[in-house]
């Protein structure tokens, strides 16, 4: 019988092994690389990707997840753009601007001559009006919270005031845009830069309705034009003739899959079909086997990983629990035993690389405070803790790290923790209205500033879902937001988010990677903190063999 | 035979109310709704996308309305994908779909049924026992092992075939055999089965008496009558090589309509799930009425009524 079994694991294990992992890895390069892909390539300049899931809307102002992003960008472009390996916010169809010194009046000016695909003139007011149109309550904008620093803007949205002309934005001739604001953001040319504040064209949606984002009637101002969709399959792109910067454009079509299975899309790669494998789309049960081969990148990506607590039932809404609960969470052994390197041990909210930000020390592992802490919440050695549940959504790298968890406070705490397993739905809908205890949760940064992270946990946001209230925590985020002078403003939220790493509504477990898989010949792909990545200058190097990756390009 | 068909045609009406009601209460029985996402709707947002689609309104207005807009065969926008109507989304899924399944039953009978009245004629020959062995593997091999198993060998040991996707012909091959093998191994043994009591009857010993050749027996005598059970399994097959290759179409990334039915009830996207729901009972059901009159037309001793 062991025989057996010993002989289906090894044809199970041959099988999985070649599709995806090493064991049958192709012959190194005369440069020593080994890479895990096909290096057969056709010579023309068609770029072939998987955008990944399908994306659910087309119409950029109501857009909210990152495959419909990926899409509002090749299409569109708005007043700025971020640049591809820094995210610096660069010209875009604005090519310069100024900020008054209050921080509070941006002036954008509009390049001469900018035409919609369909060859109509682009101007100011195709901004005023999509602006607009993002803050009308009627269009159900999911993102609308982008502008809410912009005057009037929340007011408006939440239908206080109907007129639309005391939104604090204003196009006094063709080529110039006024934004005045609330208060300044330090962050707000990022912003500009987001796929919802894109120009949308009026003349086809007042022609086409809710229709005008299908391909025969869609019209962008972005590097390319839209030609082709089959729901599912793929996309197709051709560079826009009408583009400003159409001679920057080196590729002749670019082709989106919409493959949302991760072993195909990496089938998909590895095959040749595809010359970039974006992040996300590797099985994380192959991320460890990837690394030594040069076509597979890594870096950090703007997110973290954590449990929220619902504070507001017993006893999880003692701080001395949670406080207990974060300090027996042996981080280091998730990531480097479970997750096998390919994500960072994370102890804190906010995730790395906000130049000037130091945030608080993350929370380390600290059995000992831990059990002291129980104590004093009045559980020494677990005693009469009544039992507490773990929720997350249904997957099997959810499940490992909550069995991980489970077993440490365990060990740790002496508690009983069960665990308990929901499909998306069921589970958004337990975590939004607070019928949950500890649940797993995930989140992604917008824009390079902590504000992303710290918004959240305001009293009442809707996405604290932790029912925890902090009226300092508040009020330190509020004077943040009114702060001009970066490093005053960041002190100011480096002390919010230690107060709220010590009251530990939310147990940070770990730092998020990009992990992708890309061909040695694509240039002008970058790695980058929140994985945007325009295509306009991404080109086919035929020649790859002869030159060295450029810096940036494949960090390691 | 007309008021057969009629009849027949008049008793789905039921059996798709049925079907409907328990859909639409199983799906808002499920907790969460369509609008519900991982990073928060502004209330004021989701207030509008309720409204708009008549979400805000009583359960059983929104069920007497989606029955209205049913009987018209309109389903609506699909919440997901607003821009399109479900019913463009089950056709262009549908086509695909059936393009797969079509070609998939069709090797299934080329191979399964020649394979099964071998098996017959050679009964517990080395023939039989060969062939009846691979069925039985054929069988017990599901395809999300085969799947993989095939795009390994043909499409990443040997770049002979594509990974994935629905784009050309040559596209077609893994997924259609991955999908076929299962049905071709049980047609066989179906096959084998019908004729094995088809030989044995009377009407061929007679048939032999009269010197026709082994060939004629078989093919133009036997294989009519012991085809039958093959063809009552076409009914239920036909709808599930098409509607149930959800798992073919995720290995093999293909548009397919099956997908929709998951990615749907995840989603709580209700309009797509009644759409497909519906289209699936009607498609199984007109099946099978076709089942039936192919039944009496092959054997006459079956009698409509």
């Amino acid at each position: 019988m062991r025989r057996v079994r010993l002989l289906l694991l090894l044809l199970l294990a041959s099988a999985a092994g070649t599709s995806c992992v090493p064991g049958r890895a192709d012959a190194p390069e005369a440069s020593g690389r080994r890479y895990f892909g096909s290096l057969r390539r056709a010579h023309d300049q068609v770029f072939r990707f998987n955008l990944g899931a399908e994306p659910e809307l087309r119409d950029p102002s109501t857009m909210a997840g990152q495959p419909d992003g990926r899409f509002a960008r090749m299409v569109f472009e708005g007043l700025t753009v971020p640049d591809p390996q820094t995210l610096e916010p660069k010209p875009g169809q604005a090519y310069r601007w100024e900020r008054s010194a209050d921080g509070l009046t941006y002036t954008f000016h509009l390049r001469p001559g900018l035409r919609w695909s369909d060859g109509t003139a682009l101007t100011s007011n195709d901004f005023l009006w999509t602006w607009r149109r993002v803050l009308a309550p009627a269009t159900a904008a999911r993102n609308a919270s982008t502008l809410y620093s912009v005057k009037n803007a929340v007011a408006y949205h939440d239908g206080v005031i109907a007129d639309s002309t005391r939104l604090g934005i204003e196009a006094p001739d063709d080529s110039t845009f006024i934004v005045r604001l609330e208060h300044p953001t330090a962050y707000f040319l990022f912003l500009t830069s987001f796929y919802i504040l894109v120009p949308v064209p009026r003349h086809v949606i007042e022609q086409h309705g809710v229709r005008w984002t299908l391909p025969e009637n869609l019209v962008g101002n972005g590097p390319f034009r839209w030609t082709y969709w089959r729901q599912n399959d793929r996309y197709e792109f051709v560079p826009s003739e009408s583009y400003w910067d159409r001679a920057s454009v080196k590729l002749e079509k670019v082709v989106a899959y919409t493959v949302d299975d991760l072993n195909t899309s990496t089938n998909l790669y590895k095959s040749g079909a595809i010359d970039w494998n974006p992040s996300g789309y590797i099985p994380s049960q192959y991320l460890g086997y990837m690394k030594p081969y040069a076509d597979y990148r890594t870096g950090r990506y703007h997110g973290t990983y954590f449990y929220s607590v619902n504070v507001t039932q017993p006893p999880l809404d003692n701080v001395w629990v949670r406080r207990a609960l974060n300090l027996s969470i042996d981080r280091e052994s998730i990531a480097r035993d479970l997750l096998k390197g390919s994500r960072d041990p994370w102890g804190r909210l906010t995730p790395s690389g906000y130049t000037g930000y130091a945030g608080p020390s993350p929370v380390r592992f600290d059995p000992e405070r831990a059990r002291k802490a129980m104590a004093r919440a009045g559980y020494p050695g677990g005693k009469g803790f009544p039992r507490v549940s773990i929720l997350f959504n249904t997957s099997e790298d959810h499940r490992r790290i909550a069995e991980a968890i489970q077993a440490m406070w365990k060990r740790e705490l002496g508690i009983d923790v069960e665990l308990s397993n929901q499909e998306w739905g069921s589970y958004l809908q337990a975590t939004t209205t607070l019928h949950y205890q500890i649940a797993r949760r995930s989140w992604i940064g917008d824009y390079l500033d902590p504000n992303t992270f710290l918004q959240m946990l305001t009293s009442g946001d809707g996405n604290n879902r932790s029912g925890w209230s902090n009226a300092r925590y508040d009020a330190l985020i509020e004077r943040a937001s009114e702060t001009l002078d970066p490093t005053r403003r960041f002190a100011i939220m480096a002390e919010a988010e230690s107060l709220a790493v010590d009251e530990a509504p939310y147990l940070p477990i770990y730092h998020y990677s990009t992990t992708e898989l890309l061909k040695p010949w694509v240039r002008g792909l970058y790695l980058n903190a929140l994985d945007i990545h325009p295509l306009t200058r991404v080109w086919i190097d035929h020649d790859w063999r002869q030159h060295e990756p450029l810096a940036g390009e494949a960090p390691r | 035979m007309t008021t057969y068909i009629a009849r027949r045609l008049m008793l789905m009406v039921p059996t798709l109310l049925v079907i409907a009601t328990l859909t639409f209460v199983l799906m808002r029985l499920a907790p969460g709704g369509p609008f519900m996402s991982e990073k928060d709707i502004p209330a004021k947002a989701k207030q509008e996308l309720l409204h708009r689609y008549g979400l805000d309104r009583p359960l059983y207005a929104q069920y007497f309305s989606f029955l209205g807009n049913a009987a018209r065969l309109e389903f609506g926008p699909s919440y997901k994908y607003p821009d399109r109507q479900v019913r463009e989304i089950i056709l262009q899924g549908f086509s695909v779909s059936a393009e797969l399944g079509g070609w998939a039953l069709l090797l299934s009978l080329l191979i399964g049924v020649p394979v099964g009245t071998i098996a017959a004629v050679r009964q517990n020959q080395p023939t039989d026992f060969a062939a009846m062995t691979l069925a039985l593997a054929g069988v017990s091999v599901p395809n999300f092992v085969l799947g993989p198993v095939l795009v390994l060998s043909f499409a990443l040991s040997f770049t002979l075939l594509p990974a994935a996707l629905w784009i050309g012909p040559e596209s077609r091959i893994l997924p259609v055999l991955a999908l076929c093998v299962s049905y071709v191994a049980y047609i066989a043994r179906l096959t084998r089965a019908g004729m094995l009591e088809v030989l044995r009857q009377d009407y061929i010993r007679t048939a032999r008496a009269k010197g026709l050749a082994e060939r004629v027996v078989v093919l133009k005598h036997a294989l009519k009558l012991g085809i039958l059970p093959v063809v009552s399994y076409l009914g239920p097959a036909a709808a599930r090589v098409i509607m149930g290759s959800i798992v073919i179409e995720q290995i093999f990334a293909i548009p397919g309509l099956g997908r929709y039915l998951v990615i749907g009830a995840v989603n709580r996207d209700y309009t797509l799930v009644m759409g497909v729901v519906l289209f699936y009972a009607s498609f199984l059901l007109v099946l099978n009425l076709l089942v039936d009159l192919a039944y009496s037309w092959l054997d006459p001793r079956v009698e409509l009524a």
